[in-house]
């Protein structure tokens, strides 16, 4: 194909003078292999490429551990999770109460409107998953409480909790 | 009936659009693309509605494996080189034992004040292990720090 075109034009080369009236021959060459090889390297780069830089919250913890923030008790919200992932609420010192995962987003929105000063301490078994503190603090985002912070869940709690749950 | 004869033409298509097109992409994904960096650990990530981007550079990422076992991992290999030695240097995170991590971050930090501090938790990893991490954390002064999470949808 492509050979053949490139021997015609040298003949035609040969003729000498003619070769200004000579009409354009275009030459064609098969792209198939050049295709091919592109395509192969699109789908490789496609494959090997990430796109999406993944998304990242921001916690921010206090610098000193002992400085003890003060916050009065009814701006206070509790938030327990238990090993088996049972989230309990309260706020001060009330006892806590049950609620579902589902029901989080609008419980807390409203809170969060009723009480502009409103805290979210949230306390995790060490035995429940990342999963669950992850989602607690996105919803927590998404309710629009700008402050919450994190303690780690004592016997105190787990007893607290179990004492609801019985 | 008298049989017919498909009348056969030979076509040629014009591939010079196709090229253009397949050059055009391929040359985009070859400038945009930063390879996956081989992972140590498989981490499933959870999911949240967090808006903000992981940053490109100056990343101290805190993996925590499912089984509960951490990799600390640096995004520059000369870093990597100075704090776990030249044969993990081309390793995207190294085993870290939890004693000796607040050790390793604080090093990190002396090495290159930018850093930002990234936790990439497993989502069926143990509350436990993510709360010792924080407290180190905090115990090391790195008081602000961001959870990596896949954009719920």
């Amino acid at each position: 194909m492509a050979g053949g075109d490139v021997a015609e034009k040298k003949e035609h080369g040969k003729k000498g003078k003619k070769r200004k009236k000579g009409r354009r021959l275009g030459i064609r060459i098969d792209m198939t292999p050049l295709v091919d090889v592109a395509f192969l390297l699109l789908t490789f780069f496609m494959y090997t490429t990430s796109m999406s830089r993944p998304q990242t919250m921001e916690i921010n913890l206090p610098p000193d551990p002992n400085v003890k923030v003060e916050t009065a008790e009814s701006n206070l919200l509790t938030i327990r999770v238990s090993d088996k992932g049972v989230i309990f609420w309260n706020i001060g010192i009330e006892s806590p109460k049950k609620i579902e995962f589902k029901d989080l987003r609008t419980f807390l929105l409203e809170k969060g409107q009723a009480n502009q000063k409103l805290t979210v301490l949230i306390k995790i078994d060490r035995m429940g998953k990342y999963d669950m503190m992850v989602n607690l603090i996105d919803e927590i985002n998404l309710g629009h409480i700008e402050r919450f912070s994190i303690a780690p869940l004592t016997d105190s709690d787990k007893a607290l909790m179990a004492k609801v749950q019985v | 009936m008298p049989k017919f004869k498909p009348h056969r033409t030979s076509y040629r298509i014009d591939m010079t659009p196709l090229v253009d097109v397949a050059f055009l992409l391929l040359t985009f994904f070859m400038l945009t693309t930063t390879f996956k960096p081989t992972e140590e650990v498989t981490i499933v990530l959870p999911s949240s509605h967090a808006p903000y981007k992981l940053p490109e550079q100056d990343v101290m990422t805190i993996n925590i494996a499912k089984d509960g076992r951490i990799f600390l991992g640096l995004d520059s290999q000369i870093l990597r080189r100075r704090l776990f030695g030249a044969a993990n240097e081309l390793k995207e995170s190294v085993e870290v034992p939890k004693e000796q991590l607040a050790k390793y971050l604080v090093s990190a930090r002396t090495a290159n004040p930018k850093l930002r501090t990234v936790i990439k938790g497993d989502k069926e990893s143990d509350y436990g292990v993510a709360e010792d991490v924080m407290k180190i954390l905090q115990d090391t002064q790195i008081t602000r720090f961001n959870l990596v999470t896949e954009l719920a949808r």
